[in-house]
């Protein structure tokens, strides 16, 4: 197993990873669930790619009109399905990642339900790595704030929020739009990674597959959608020689972790990233310390 | 005027087989307010049984056919006691069970591509002969009468079950309130069971119905996504919304792949759930719910 | 003066008259009682407050501005904050969090400020954490800070949603049914408890609830419903006379009067 291999799981991990962060601010965070951010993914990765293959922008540039593309979606999504209680909000999401899909089908000047060939190969590892470390921090500040504390509030009580003054309607929207401008950079960077789409990319399995990812990571744990995304990206690809049968176990596992794990890996706690580098650091400074005084004692 | 009533019947036909899947999601819905999405992987299984009883057991087709509703009765129960009655016991959040159910329903779709059957494409033998009838001009396939027929009888025998008899009467009770009904000494375990039977029952005939139709591969279940729709369409956990949206949706389909393309088919069925979620969300005839404060 | 007017209130759902023609006046500092059997239609005419319900005739004034067609959160903005009378908390987040969230509104920097971390969110933020942390201690729930909400003691959980209540600094503060399934001496405290934050805060309390000794303990004026009319109005010396009252209850309730 050589490094461009593990590279290329890797990046779509962190592919993956961008569109599960978002999902995981909505579904994790704000307590509403999808079944269509497979349509925000295919929005942002069509328009990312009408940005640099019609329009001649830069990669990044294009990422960011991938994103504002899907957000805006959302933004006309949001408005009429928002205020539809819990399973009709997630059955509208699907009936609209599908729609999406099939609508590009039929749309030739992206290629149809052929395809899109010969996009170019903008996607690289340092770039999806950056692009990541800052979807997280963005992430992390949010929940830790205001605003976070509002999405979790209406996450546990939507009337009780509203009656110390949240403003459940926009924050919903503020979180949709959100979530679905991660997914359309998660789609931007894939189709540049591939170097072509296909709208059956993103058909409803895709959108399911990032709602299980979110919840194997556990709701409401920033560190678990990470370790989610990494270890569902990754090991199908790693047990490759199984093929067929991946799916099959997948699909079990799925089952089972419902049934026995439903708080996920992290059950809604995080791991202490910046405790940890804090004792790292001080340990590592008492090592330096230490070495001296000892070298101090020789002298 | 001929090519208008020829399009009538298929979207009547197709429907009332869309109305046998969809009666099997609502069914459940009623009772445990989430969208068992394993349905479509029930039904799937139902089309292979039938056809390999009459393939590679050369059953006669009234054999298969039994044999196959009974298969897919069985695979539901089984469904729900292994992913979904242990959620119950919890008191889990209807987003796992959703979950749950995809889980089964990628289990069931793989472990058929995995396994000797494959992905291939299978075309069930030809029952009931090819002759159409010709009725005032218009021809009007074996198939799709026996289609319309069937479903129409089994919707009747169903309908006679929850209004006429005694499980009948616990299972609308369960619907209205499944813990009061369990106060008041209604088996809601049971019921739950039997609920999933019946569904899974209907799977396999629509199942065989479906690959008599079409053909039989591993993706069917997300064909079946449409019966969901017509379900949604017309009130999820109505049963009679069930039955009208799924004919409507079969025949508003076969009048867009007719008039229009057939390519916009299948997405017409998906602007159509969004535009009903919109206008009136419970569907035409969904009960209504509101949150007490 | 006059905090919260109810004018010809009527609610309808359906063929049922839940509210019919109420009409009553809170006053500005005060503690008001609403009493009558169950359904008599009390809660409903918080959730009219609240704006939780929309009223089908009449209007609600507060501070003289009508409250009608305000959706909630625009309600809360204005002032009126509630308990509820099966709790309402975040259950799953910790005692300090769910008076930390409820404290937002006394903030105002932006989704902006917070992904940035600027000086305008660090001050901000640090008021608001401050805020908290006096409010817990006031209201004395500062051992349990970190003690998740839904844990809670039945009692404290009712002194969190009130904390939470108050932490949007509220003109009227509405409670439902606080003292419910509180034994005598969780009650005597909670009456103390209420007339310290209805001072201390300047508040106006409107309260519904089935103890009579707290009713007719702390409130200076109330009013009576049954099925959904308004029975009767006045001191607790006036409507314990009130022989329509006594007939309201003595076919519902044993409790009368103490």
């Amino acid at each position: 197993m050589d490094w461009f291999y593990i590279k290329g799981i890797l990046i779509l991990s962190g592919i993956n990873l961008m569109a599960v962060l978002g999902l995981s601010l909505l579904t994790g965070f704000t307590g509403l669930f999808s079944f269509g951010h497979a349509g925000f993914m295919a929005i942002g990765a069509y328009v990312t790619a009408m940005g640099t293959v019609k329009l001649g922008l830069p990669f990044a540039a294009a990422l960011l009109l991938g994103a504002a593309g899907a957000a805006l979606a959302s933004f006309f999504i949001g408005r009429i399905t928002l205020n539809l209680k819990g399973d009709y909000f997630c059955i509208a999401t699907l009936g609209f990642g599908e729609a999406i899909r099939l609508i590009l089908d039929n749309v030739q000047y992206f290629g149809g339900a052929r395809g899109w060939p010969n996009l170019p190969r903008s996607t690289n590892f340092t770039i999806v790595v950056i692009l990541n470390i800052i979807g997280i921090i963005i992430l992390a500040n949010l929940i830790n704030s205001r605003h976070g504390r509002n999405f979790k509030a209406i996450r546990e009580e939507e009337l009780a929020s509203q009656t110390i003054g949240i403003n459940v309607f926009r924050y919903k929207m503020t979180a949709l739009m959100i979530s679905a401008a991660y997914a359309g950079i998660g789609g931007g960077l894939l189709g540049h990674y591939l170097g072509f789409l296909q709208p059956k990319m993103f058909q409803f399995i895709k959108s399911t597959e990032l709602t299980i990812t979110v919840i194997f990571g556990g709701l409401g744990s920033i560190s678990g959608s990470v370790i989610g995304a990494l270890v569902l990206t990754s090991l199908p690809e790693l047990l490759r020689t199984f093929a067929i049968w991946r799916l099959v176990v997948y699909g079990a596992a799925v089952v089972f972790i419902m049934i026995s794990r439903p708080q996920g890996l992290m059950g809604g706690y995080e791991i202490p990233v910046g405790k940890i580098f804090k004792k790292l650091y001080y340990r590592l400074a008492g090592c330096i310390r230490g070495k001296q005084a000892v070298g101090g004692g020789k002298q | 005027m001929s090519g208008f009533l020829q399009q009538l019947i298929n979207g009547l036909s197709i429907g009332s087989v869309y109305a046998l899947m969809a009666v099997g999601y609502s069914l459940v819905y009623s009772i445990m307010n989430f969208s068992n999405f394993a349905h479509g992987g029930v039904i799937m299984i139902g089309s292979y049984i039938g056809f390999f009883a009459m393939t590679a057991f050369e059953m006669p087709f009234a054999a298969a056919f039994c044999t196959a509703a009974l298969g897919t009765g069985l695979l539901a129960v089984l469904i729900e006691r292994i992913a979904y009655s242990p959620l119950r016991k919890r008191n889990a959040p209807f987003l796992y069970f959703i979950i749950s159910a995809m889980g089964v329903s990628i289990f069931l779709e793989n472990i058929i591509i995995a396994s000797p059957i494959g992905p291939t494409f299978r075309t069930y033998p030809r029952v009931f002969g090819a002759e159409p009838f010709v009725v005032a001009g218009v021809n009007i396939g074996r198939l799709d009468v026996m289609m319309f027929v069937i479903s129409t009888i089994s919707l009747i025998i169903l309908v006679f079950i929850i209004e006429k008899t005694k499980t009948g009467m616990g299972i609308r009770a369960s619907a209205y309130n499944l813990r009061a009904s369990a106060l008041m000494g209604v088996n809601t375990d049971r019921i739950i069971l039997i609920v999933f039977g019946l569904g899974g029952l209907l799977a396999g005939i629509a199942g065989v119905l479906f690959g008599m139709k079409y053909t039989v591969y591993p993706q069917i279940g997300n064909i079946t996504l449409k019966s969901f729709i017509a379900a949604v369409f017309g009130g999820l956990g109505s049963l009679p919304g069930a039955v009208i949206g799924s004919i409507l949706l079969g025949i508003i389909e076969t009048f867009t792949s007719g008039y229009l393309s057939s390519q916009f088919r299948d997405l017409i069925a998906f602007v159509l759930l969004i535009f009903i979620l919109v206008v009136r969300p419970r569907g035409l005839m969904g009960k209504t719910t509101e949150e007490k404060a | 003066m006059k905090l919260l007017q109810l004018k010809n209130v009527t609610k309808q759902f359906g063929g049922l008259m839940a509210v019919d023609n109420v009409s009553f006046d809170v006053g500005k500092g005060s503690i008001f009682g609403l009493i009558g059997p169950n359904g008599a239609g009390k809660t409903t005419i918080f959730n009219l407050i609240t704006g939780i319900y929309k009223v089908t005739e009449g209007e609600i004034l507060f501070e003289g501005i009508e409250t009608n067609s305000m959706q909630p959160y625009r309600v809360a903005e204005l002032g009126i904050t509630r308990t509820f009378q099966n709790i309402r908390l975040f259950k799953k987040l910790t005692t300090y969090e769910n008076i930390l969230t409820a404290c937002h509104y006394n903030a105002r920097y932006g989704l902006g400020d917070a992904i940035l971390r600027n000086k305008k969110f660090k001050a901000e933020e640090k008021s608001l954490l401050d805020q908290a942390e006096e409010l817990m201690n006031i209201m004395g729930l500062e051992d349990r800070r970190d003690v998740i909400a839904g844990n809670l003691p039945y009692g404290l959980q009712r002194r969190l949603e009130i904390a939470r209540a108050l932490a949007l600094r509220p003109k009227l503060l509405l409670l439902d049914e606080p003292a419910a399934g509180m034994n005598p001496d969780e009650t005597a405290r909670l009456m103390a408890l209420i007339k310290e934050i209805r001072d201390r805060f300047n508040l106006t309390v409107l309260v519904i609830e089935h103890h009579m000794d707290l009713i007719m303990g702390v409130c200076e004026r109330i009013v009576v419903l049954n099925f959904g009319k308004k029975l009767a109005e006045g001191t607790a010396g006036e409507v314990q006379a009130n022989p329509k009252v006594i007939e309201a209850y003595l076919g519902e309730e044993e409790v009368v009067v103490c």
